[in-house]
């Protein structure tokens, strides 16, 4: 019997059924009861009292009465499984056209692929979040941080006796106060809480006071009398690779040379020797990227109070709560167990809140001077101060396409240019590279890196980590390549994707992808082949595809066989409620509710069944932090393994109350029930207060660990992830061709992130990401003046684009099915941001036939581009120009026809379990199941540079002519 | 928090009491500024530039708000201007383009009249402005130089950007003085005064009460173009107003005035004449656009690169004067 063909009667009867009786003391029929109320319609209940009386529980004798749970949840009766959501694979309706996936047995078909709004939406909408400036302890005081006017210099003095003279200054703290370093990634620890010895930008903090008001901190901060030597500061990130007397850090025996390079990477893959001399068409561009800042919306700020116990207490608005706990730990000298970092709300962070950051450290030191709590909220210039933004980069980009049209050969180099500290910038320096190394299948590999230190606010982490600006300059030369050949640029990347389960020529581990059905769809949808290279001068459109990880395989604090990534604790007590504990930072982009999502999935609960506690280290299991487009893949993943542990102990008391057979049991809303025979089962409650008998409260631990995966190379673990997300984008856009203003009107833009979990944040982070990225690409700059200072540090001047400047977006969600992510999940997060801005560049270029080749594209350096073409042609007026046409060639069928092929290879590797090994390299006639190396000498895998390169280097590639100080025989 | 250093609030509710209240302070050697909707003063109160002790709030006078065809009050907000069906088109769009929906409610055209200017070295923090070692114009007693044009010591070139005054200036329009001294008016080019820290002739303790515009303002036609990166919030880094009467051969009278290029509004007097009477259609219009362009001389204190701003103010002026040649 249908869910539906249940006679009228029935449930006329049982909606009359009252929670206001049920502590009557009858006995019940449970199995009945339930598996009626399990096919009732919520629509139609109604709060009406009821004649019949409900039972309840068999109580023994001495027990006090116990409340009949109903179903538990607001909704008081189970929903019947809506078979849509539940996969074919197990019987369902949802059809699977990418194959069955290891979780599918554990969908209970309520919430995982539904448009949910985000758990804590409604203290956000309601202003009761609490984010950082809005912690406000008794007693509190002002801290204010004294900064650098200098660009680099040395502190020879600091006098505060006349600001600690001023009424209601309580403290102040200087370097002196906290001489342990500290530094986001392990290696690489270079910070001070404030100046030891030298300030290495304008803004680098120097001192810090707390006093009774703003006011007095203010006037405090006067006060304070520092002495500098100023010494010769370096602005251009060319300069960081020449020998410097004071270079800007000192990194001992492990320093390079006498230059100011911090990070240097040199990688060759493939078939380097010959992919110039099988190239029939060859790309090369010197780009310029500005830096960017992340300007979220709330800037940084800090509370520090130290308990009667002892114990300090950090409320801060972290991406990455564990790192500032292990840095609170090093730089003030107490056990980390003495230290609770609890993340407030985070007003955004994208990459600007992931550091351990000084300021923090500044606020525990005054709390701990003080014996008060101690509060310091940024003004937006010090946002900047603290920047950790997109690194400003030079980067060379050569791509060569044989008479095949295949990619031969990509050839990077990049110079980042890192500012005052290292932050994350040793990671950087390697995705500049290796994140651009898929979609496609590539002959060769060349890359040389090299991140500098110069005195600038620190560049870091930001949303796209990496990947962004190379991202953009090889897809704007692969649109380049695709001119050259006279070819569609579309089919041209069709031609030359990776196949699903493939490893990339660096050896990364592809497992699902979707590239090729996001480029199918927004060329669909955006009528591409009436639009492209068709409109009139102005009017243009453009590609641009993505690639991005899903989380990084290496925990960067320790060895990944170790300890797990992620770590997610469950409580469930007799109210039925869960309690997830997980350290996985909310920062608005809905860690809390994708963790809740899964939960609640596994054990079949509405969303308001389960409370998420993820916000103090104290009661928190360590997550690494929201970074890499991690969280979802990992933490999602550890709730479900901890999620399947209280499943299988809610089936075993299933077992025991109805004698079914276990296999055969599933999970519905709120209901164990048999598959077979929907009548024999139980509400949850009752399989929990079984489960409960003589334990309590149930209790489970789930975690996440990366499986093995990658090569052994130098830097082989830099953009190791366990999935890859993939994305492509068109972009169409109107410039004035008079004035050099760039619109977009309109941006398709399509995602593949395994499975939507949660398909409105997929989209919100789709339409976010196009936002950030058009930032970037038309507006948003770090502008330097002359003399080497951040002019606009303001949202005033720092131009993002505004609600007039947004594109309609088209959200598009690809959905790949990725084996190891949590129900097929990958990343939705960054990867999104990549392909808008060289769909945007190459739009450009559709519409007015000019090559950018520095960002953002004001109109201001548009123009400029557009008079030297007007120049080259003999043309006046630049409203005369043509715009750019393509003729196809005969290669354009052979790559449509190679596409079709491969579109088929692709639908079968898919589907089948017992697929070969795919390396890059088979596209160029190798073995496609051995490394390339392998079975072809002249692929290479190379990463020291030969005495023969460094007589010719490039730019960044030149940070190899130093020798790193231990090999030249220092100590 | 960015906090405006402590300033004592006056709140008169006449025209009267507020000459008053500033008469007293001057009396005292106390010094003090007009506020009106605050959306320039407070932002710059709050980067510490040039804060004053006092400061007497305008808006509580109602006799200023007055708005008509030919008569706008000075504290006659940008929304309300914009929105009136007083206000002549062309006027309706420059304040329609200043800012945002939320800053347009609360500035006045008298705030946007005497904007103060802006530079890239000037609307800074404090600690920023410490890190170039201050500049003229707010130079905290160290005397320090101007960072754009060094070496004079005396004249500050910070940018005049406020969109309403070329479009006043073009329609001709009369502002309107008053002090303790009694009141004043004259041709608003007149009124402004070429130094980035003068800017106009406003004496100590004298406000602007309205504008009034001739009887014949609405048979003028024309047109306002704005250069900026943003088409909200940001300032404009050109502008360029360009108002006619129209004859059966062409255009009988012609004004083209420009802002946001140099330390006042410009009013193109002789261009714009040179142009009527040579009239011969767009070929005019290209020559009248290349002399106005000659004529600005723009620095680099804004957004955008000088040599940008002069380029464009050919363009926009071509676009502001389209409506002259099609019939
Ligand atoms: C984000 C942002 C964007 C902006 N964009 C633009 C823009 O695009 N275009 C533009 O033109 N402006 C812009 N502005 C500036 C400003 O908002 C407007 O110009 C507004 O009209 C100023 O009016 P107000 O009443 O707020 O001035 P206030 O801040 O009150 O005053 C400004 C100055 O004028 C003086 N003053 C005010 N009224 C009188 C009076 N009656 N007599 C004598 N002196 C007086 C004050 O003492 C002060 O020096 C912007 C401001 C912000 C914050
Ligand atoms: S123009 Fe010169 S004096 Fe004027 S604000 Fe700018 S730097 Fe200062």
């Amino acid at each position: 019997m249908s869910d539906r063909d249940e006679p009228e009667g029935i449930i006329e009867r049982e909606i009359k059924m009252d929670v206001d009786v049920i502590e009557v003391d009858q006995e019940m029929d449970f199995e009945n009861v339930s598996s009626e109320i399990a096919d009732l319609e919520v629509d139609l209940m109604t709060e009406e009292s009821s004649e019949d009386e409900m039972v309840g529980y068999r109580q023994q004798p001495g027990k006090l009465p116990f409340a009949k749970p109903g179903s538990g949840g607001k909704n008081r009766f189970s929903k019947p499984t809506n078979q849509e959501m539940i996969p074919e694979s197990q019987g369902g309706k949802l059809t699977q056209p990418w194959g069955s996936h290891r979780h599918d047995g554990l969908v209970s078909g309520q919430i995982i692929g539904k448009p949910t709004a985000l758990v804590d939406s409604h203290w956000k909408v309601t202003g009761q979040a609490q984010y950082g400036d809005d912690i406000r302890l008794p007693g509190e005081l002002i801290g204010r941080i004294v900064r650098s006017p200098y660009h680099y210099a040395r502190v020879l003095s600091i006098n505060c006796s006349k600001a600690l003279e001023l009424p209601g200054v309580v403290a102040i703290a200087t370097g002196a106060d906290a001489a342990n370093k500290f530094g986001v990634l392990p290696v690489t620890k270079d910070e001070h809480a404030m100046a030891v010895e030298k300030v290495r930008h304008v803004g680098d903090l120097v001192a810090c006071v707390a006093a009774e008001n703003e006011l007095i901190a203010r006037e405090a901060e006067r006060l304070i009398e520092v002495e500098y030597e100023i010494l010769e500061p370096i602005h251009d990130m060319r300069k960081g690779l020449d020998d410097s007397e004071n270079p800007i850090h000192d990194r001992g025996k492990y320093h390079i040379g006498e230059a100011n390079v911090q990070k240097r990477v040199f990688q060759e893959f493939g078939n380097i020797d010959e992919m110039a001399s099988n190239s029939i068409a060859s790309h090369k561009q010197n780009w310029l990227f500005a830096g960017v800042n992340h300007a979220a919306t709330e800037p940084h700020a800090v509370v520090a109070n130290w308990d009667p116990s002892g114990r300090l207490t950090l409320y801060t608005p972290q991406q990455v709560p564990h790192y500032v706990h292990r840095a609170l730990a090093d730089v003030l000298e107490v056990p980390m167990h003495q230290i609770n970092v609890h993340r407030t709300f985070v007003g955004g962070g994208f990459g600007g809140k992931s550091d351990p950051f000084p300021h923090e450290m500044c606020a525990a030191i005054l709390a701990r001077k003080s014996g008060r709590p101690v509060r310091i909220t940024f003004d937006r210039e010090e946002v900047y101060w603290i920047n950790r933004g997109r690194h400003p980069s030079r980067i060379e980009m050569n791509l060569h396409a044989d008479e095949k049209g295949r990619i031969c050969g990509i050839e990077t180099d990049a110079l980042i240019d890192g500012g005052g500290f290292a932050s994350f910038g040793h990671v950087t320096t390697y995705y500049n590279g290796v994140l651009h190394t898929a979609p496609y299948e590539i002959g060769a590999f060349h890359y040389t890196g090299a991140r500098v230190w110069t005195n600038k606010p620190a560049s870091g982490a930001m949303r796209g980590h990496g990947a962004v600006n190379s991202r953009c300059a090889v897809e704007t030369g692969l649109d380049d390549l695709a001119e050259q050949l006279e070819v569609d640029p579309i089919t041209l990347r069709l031609a030359n994707l990776l196949p699903p389960h493939s490893a990339t020529i660096t050896g990364f581990r592809v497992t699902s992808i979707g590239m090729r059905e996001c480029l199918e769809r927004v060329k669909k949808e955006s009528d591409w082949d009436k639009k492209f290279r068709k409109m009139p001068l102005g009017k243009g459109i453009g590609i641009g595809c993505g690639f991005f990880i899903s989380g990084s395989g290496l925990p960067i604090h320790w060895d990944p066989n170790k300890f797990p990534h992620a770590t997610v604790h469950l409580k469930i007590d007799m109210d039925g409620g869960v309690t997830i504990h997980t350290g996985a930072a909310d920062i608005g982009q809905g860690s809390d509710t994708v963790v809740a999502q899964a939960v609640a999935e596994v054990l079949g609960l509405p969303l308001d069944m389960i409370r998420v506690r993820s916000r103090e280290s104290d009661t928190s299991p360590v997550d690494l932090g929201s970074y890499s487009s991690r969280v979802t893949f990992m933490n999602a993943n550890a709730a479900i393994s901890a999620a399947m542990q209280i499943r299988d102990e809610l089936l075993d008391a299933t077992v025991e109350i109805t004698g079914a057979i276990r296999d055969k049991l599933v999970i519905g809303d709120r209901r164990i029930f048999a598959k077979n025979d929907p009548a024999v089962g139980i509400s949850y409650l009752e399989a929990l207060h079984k489960a409960q008998e003589d334990r309590g409260a149930l209790v489970a631990s789930g975690a996440y660990r990366t499986p093995p995966m990658g090569r052994t190379h130098k830097g082989a673990a830099a953009g190791l992830a366990p999935a890859y997300s993939f994305s492509a984008y068109v972009a169409e856009v109107t410039v004035d061709v008079e004035t050099g203003q760039t619109k977009v009107d309109k941006v398709w833009a399509a995602h593949d992130c395994g499975k939507a979990l949660n398909p409105l944040a997929v989209k919100g982070q789709i339409i976010g990401s196009c936002h950030m990225g058009l930032g970037q690409v038309i507006s948003e700059e770090m502008k330097y003046g002359r003399g080497g200072h951040l002019m606009n540090p303001d949202l005033l001047d720092y131009k993002i684009p505004s609600v007039h400047e947004m594109p309609e977006v088209f959200p598009i969600i690809v959905e790949s099915n990725d084996p190891e992510g949590p129900f097929g999940a990958k990343e939705a997060g960054e990867g999104p941001l990549l392909p808008i801005l060289p769909a945007v560049c190459n739009a450009v270029y559709d519409a007015v036939g000019v090559r950018t080749a520095e960002l953002p594209i004001t109109p201001d350096r548009l123009l400029k581009l557009i008079e030297r073409r007007c120049r080259k042609e003999g043309i006046k007026e630049p409203l005369e120009l043509e715009s750019p046409t393509l003729k196809y060639s005969p290669l354009q069928n052979v790559l449509a026809a190679r596409a079709s092929e491969h579109s088929q290879r692709d639908l079968d590797r898919r589907l089948d379990a017992n697929r070969k090994p795919y390396h890059n390299g088979a596209l160029f006639g190798l073995d496609p199941t051995i490394p390339p190396d392998e079975v072809d000498e002249r692929w290479a895998v190379n990463v020291i540079p030969s005495k023969d390169y460094l007589t010719k280097p490039r730019l960044a590639g030149s940070a190899w002519r130093h020798m790193e100080r231990r090999h030249r025989g220092d100590s | 928090m960015m906090r405006m250093p402590p300033f004592k609030l006056h709140t008169p509710k006449t025209l009267n009491d507020a000459l008053n209240i500033a008469r007293e302070l001057s009396n005292e050697e106390i010094e003090f500024d007009w506020i009106a909707g605050g959306t320039d003063l407070l932002p710059n109160y709050k980067w510490h530039l040039n804060a004053k002790p006092h400061v007497i709030s305008l808006s509580g006078i109602s006799e200023l708000s007055k708005l008509n065809s030919n008569h706008i009050g000075a504290m006659v907000s940008l929304h309300d201007l914009a929105k009136s069906k007083y206000t002549h088109p062309v006027l309706v769009k420059a304040a329609d383009s200043i800012a945002s929906t939320l800053i347009r409610r609360s500035g006045t055209v008298g705030g946007n009249i005497c904007l103060d200017t802006r530079c890239y070295w000037f609307n800074q923090t404090e600690q920023w402005r410490e890190s170039i070692d201050w500049c003229h114009k707010c130079d905290c007693g160290t005397e320090a130089d101007c960072r754009v044009i060094p070496n004079q010591n005396t004249l500050c070139v910070a940018t005049y950007q406020a969109d309403l005054a070329p479009v006043l200036m073009c329609l001709g329009a009369t502002i309107h003085l008053a002090s303790v001294n009694g009141i004043r008016s004259m041709p608003l080019h007149n009124f402004f005064e070429l130094d980035g820290m003068t800017r106009n002739v406003l004496q100590h303790g004298e406000l602007v009460t309205h504008i009034t515009l001739p009887e014949d303002v609405n048979e003028w036609k024309g047109d306002y173009q704005k250069l900026r990166q943003r088409e909200s919030w940001d300032f404009p880094e050109a502008g360029v107003a360009a108002l006619w009467r129209m004859g059966t051969k062409g255009p009988t009278q012609l004004r083209i005035a420009t802002t946001g290029l140099e330390s006042i509004p410009g009013l193109h007097l002789e261009e714009a004449n040179n142009a009527i009477s040579k009239w011969n259609g767009s070929n005019t219009i290209d020559t009248l656009a290349d002399a106005i362009r000659k004529s600005v001389k723009p620095v680099q204190n804004t957004w955008y690169s000088p040599s940008y701003r002069k380029k464009m103010v050919k363009v926009l002026t071509k676009r502001a004067c389209a409506g002259l040649i099609e019939r």
